[in-house]
């Protein structure tokens, strides 16, 4: 149908092995974000070891492995990493690269401020890791309790004091890349790109860089305060002071991060799944109106993280109803994206395989979430196996499924070429069964009473459902190498993707795979929140050359 | 009607005991872990709902509307929203966690305000890595750190009311017997109450659940309970045994 085919830009860089001179310096949003999600798969795989030594240390009572002082240090890693050093920056990382797409922009509207807020993320990175080098790394989990962290108890390293640090860095890395995608989209839409018509993600987007532009200062202010405690004497959070205030800042951050990772994950979806159903996105309005509530309603719960430390009834009442209507926007998505789907005419692509996955696992942790927000509840779930459960399927099978889609759905679109759809789909079923196996059962050790972060155990009748839970963890590690084998191989030399692999809806698929550093020669019009498709109906959308041709 | 369903999830529950997994807590010996326990149930009855329709709406869609199992050509029906659909499945929600939270509150503050009529008080206080209790009556208990789980029992007579006074002497602790009631943290600078009465000779086990250094796995606990003549004769040893003759 295409009328005319644009020439390729003369000056194409369109090869991943550039010079390292052009990686240090870049300021195009597109080689930010690869730089983003190749360093925060970097510590998918570093936080995913700590995981394995974890497991392996659990699989059966009184194991010695590794020592317990070790033990701490470790699982305390697993949680820095996979919360800050991995989810985040992903997800950071792949807006990065789509948001400036699909709004039709350039490129963020502060580049050097992205090229600035990236650096910052190794920096962050590699601070936290001193830790190990200097006398042991932090060993409060990643929760860092104050007095635990305070002088008195952790004088013997600097591990606390490189975990502040890292913090610090890794919030004001956050809350310039916020500033920078909320400005991006405020000042940089293309013409017709109202504000109802931005997809989804980018309303997503919108929503999380709202929250951590919030949360990041208090969290910086935390890890301030103890720094102060460490190295100034004062007695903010010590014995002496009132540690349970470490407690109130830490959560006004640490449960909006929650969202800060989640709702780009409801982005994702939000996206994938109309695409292969052949069906625009049920009920806009009210997933954007949803998104809002969330980010609403996020702010109001952080408590519920503290609801064995002896508060008032009355406001332990506040968190658990704050947190439970939580339930209600989130259902409203879930029912919304099923309602995509109903009628549809749905191509069981790898990415959409992982959009089920999303589906059926993070309804798991939205439902024991109810569990835990219930006060009464929660006293017997609060630090225990249950919560460990809980939390992996709202961040492994939420956020990471979210990922892997995403990944699966771009990665045409960032590299020109398909992932193999053999070794996807090798990658899905070993992921959802293995990350079933651990973590399904693991909500009855709770229930028995194992808590969390114990660096071994005497108990007997625990250890058939630890073993099970090892061996389920080593099938998700041999899921990521699958995954990482085929991510390499289809780089490398895997099919070619073209323009619009998949009939996709927004901006991103009207431009070449990869696009030019301008990202568009001409901005296709858009007409709604559906713009390529739009085209594509009416005939209209201008074909481009190819810039990666069969050799 | 309400217990006759309560007891069938619970039983479905306990039947599915293989192995060690249990899909609910062990069973509670004490009133106020025994309303947790119901709450715990209540919650799940919805949830069940919840779950099991949700996955079989996800399970209709993998089946029914995948492109293989559509007729050539088949164009979806362009469905933009359905205003009272979502209005439904906004309020329906809305009412099941209203639901949960007003059944919620009811249990909180039956079960952990200040109790009053105690006929009997221990401080716990948590120290890097065991437990201290000293009781009103002078007896005081030792359960220092070990993974071995032989520490000496806290030992507490039948059918007493016992109010249990929390406090941290270093870093954060958290004392909880699954088997008697939730968790309570020891946390320095004030102290945390709550409570237990059981009326059933036995002992439970539980542990810190607060993470708090390198000992943590170490802080066990056990709750033994006794007659009050058995109790009565424990606490005459105890005092000789602390106090030897002169």
């Amino acid at each position: 149908m295409a009328t005319t085919v644009l020439p390729r830009p003369k000056a194409y860089d369109d090869t991943f092995f550039k010079p390292i001179s052009i990686w240090l310096t870049t300021t195009d949003h597109k080689l930010i974000g690869i730089m983003y999600m190749v360093t925060s798969l970097i510590s998918f795989v570093i936080g995913g070891i700590f995981a394995l030594i974890i497991r392996l240390q659990l699989a059966q009572p009184n194991l010695k492995l590794i020592d317990p002082e070790t033990y701490n240090q470790i699982i305390s890693a697993h949680g820095v990493t996979m919360i800050f050093f991995f989810v985040t920056i992903f997800v950071t990382g792949i807006a990065n690269y789509m948001v400036p797409i699909m709004i039709g922009a350039r490129d963020m509207a502060f580049p050097r401020v992205n090229l600035l807020g990236f650096w910052l993320v190794p920096v962050s990175i590699i601070l936290y890791y001193c830790g190990f080098f200097t006398g042991g790394s932090l060993d409060a989990g990643w929760t860092g309790y104050a007095p635990l962290t305070e002088k008195a108890y952790q004088s013997h390293s600097l591990g606390v004091d490189f975990w502040a640090l890292s913090i610090i860095v890794w919030a004001i890395s956050g809350i310039m890349a916020s500033t920078n995608f909320l400005t991006t989209i405020v000042a940089l839409r293309a013409p017709g790109m109202r504000f109802s018509r931005l997809p989804l993600f980018v309303w997503a987007q919108i929503s999380t860089s709202i929250l951590l532009l919030i949360v990041g200062a208090p969290l910086a202010a935390a890890m301030i305060l103890l720094e102060f405690d460490r190295q100034l004497n004062t007695h903010f959070f010590t014995t002496d002071g009132r540690p349970v205030l470490y407690q109130h800042l830490f959560w006004f951050f640490g449960h909006p991060e929650v969202y800060v990772m989640i709702l780009p994950a409801f982005g994702i979806i939000s996206e994938v799944v109309p695409v292969f159903s052949r069906k625009p996105l049920f009920g806009y309005m009210s997933m954007v109106a949803a998104l809002f509530g969330i980010v609403f309603l996020s702010m109001t719960v952080w408590a519920h993280h503290m609801f064995t430390v002896g508060m008032n009834t009355y406001v332990e009442g506040f968190f658990m109803l704050m947190t439970m209507l939580i339930a209600v926007p989130t259902g409203v998505k879930f029912f919304n994206w099923i309602a995509t789907a109903w009628w549809g005419s749905i191509e069981f692509t790898v990415p959409i395989k992982f959009v089920f996955g999303f589906l059926a696992t993070f309804l798991i942790g939205g439902i024991t979430g109810i569990y835990l927000a219930s006060v009464p509840v929660d006293t017997q779930l609060h630090q225990s196996y249950f919560v460990v459960a809980h939390l992996h399927y709202v961040l492994f099978g939420g956020s990471v499924f979210a990922i892997f889609t995403g990944i699966y759905y771009w990665f045409p679109k960032i590299t020109g070429r398909l992932l193999d759809r053999t070794l996807g789909e090798w990658h899905f079923w070993t992921t959802f069964i293995g990350f079933n196996g651990t973590f399904l059962i693991m909500h009855t050790l709770g229930l028995e009473g194992m808590p969390r972060r114990i660096a071994t155990y005497a108990r007997t009748d625990w250890a058939a459902t630890n073993l099970i839970i090892t061996i389920s963890s080593f099938l998700i590690a041999a899921s990521v190498l699958i995954f990482l084998f085929n991510v390499v191989r289809s780089w490398r030399s895997g099919e070619i993707a073209g323009n619009d692999p998949w009939q996709g809806n927004t901006l991103e698929w009207a431009t070449t795979s990869p696009p030019p550093p301008y990202n568009f020669e001409r901005v296709p019009p858009v007409r709604s929140f559906m713009p390529v498709r739009d085209l594509r109906e009416a005939g209209e959308l201008v074909e481009q050359e190819p810039v990666l041709t069969p050799s | 009607m309400k217990i006759a369903g309560l007891a069938a999830v619970a039983l479905t529950f306990s039947s599915c005991d293989v192995g060690g997994v249990h899909p609910i807590f062990p069973n509670p010996v004490s009133p106020n872990g025994q309303d947790i326990y119901n709450t715990y149930i209540g919650i799940s009855l919805v949830a069940l709902v919840v779950f099991l329709g949700y996955e079989a709406a996800l399970l209709w869609v993998v089946i029914r509307y995948r492109r293989s199992r559509q007729p050539a050509g088949y164009v979806p029906p362009q469905v933009h929203g359905h205003t009272w659909l979502e209005v439904v499945w906004t309020t329906i929600p809305l009412i099941i966690v209203l639901a949960i939270a007003a059944y919620s509150f009811v249990e909180l503050q039956k079960d952990f305000q200040p109790i009053t009529g105690e006929q009997m008080t221990v401080v716990v206080s948590g120290h890097q890595f065991g437990w201290q209790y000293d009781y009103d009556n002078g007896v005081v208990v030792h359960q220092e750190g070990t993974i071995t789980q032989d520490v000496p029992p806290f030992v507490v007579p039948i059918n007493t009311l016992v109010k249990l006074q929390f406090r941290g002497t270093d870093v954060i602790h958290s004392w909880w017997v699954p088997a008697i009631s939730g968790k309570t943290d020891a946390v320095p600078g004030y102290d945390n109450f709550s409570w237990l009465k059981i009326d059933q000779v036995g002992t439970w086990r539980g542990e810190c659940a607060e993470l708090c250094g390198v000992g943590h796995y170490t802080m066990q606990i056990i709750v033994q309970t006794m007659t009050q003549q058995d109790f009565d004769s424990w606490v005459a040893k105890q005092k000789a045994a602390a106090s030897p003759a002169p």
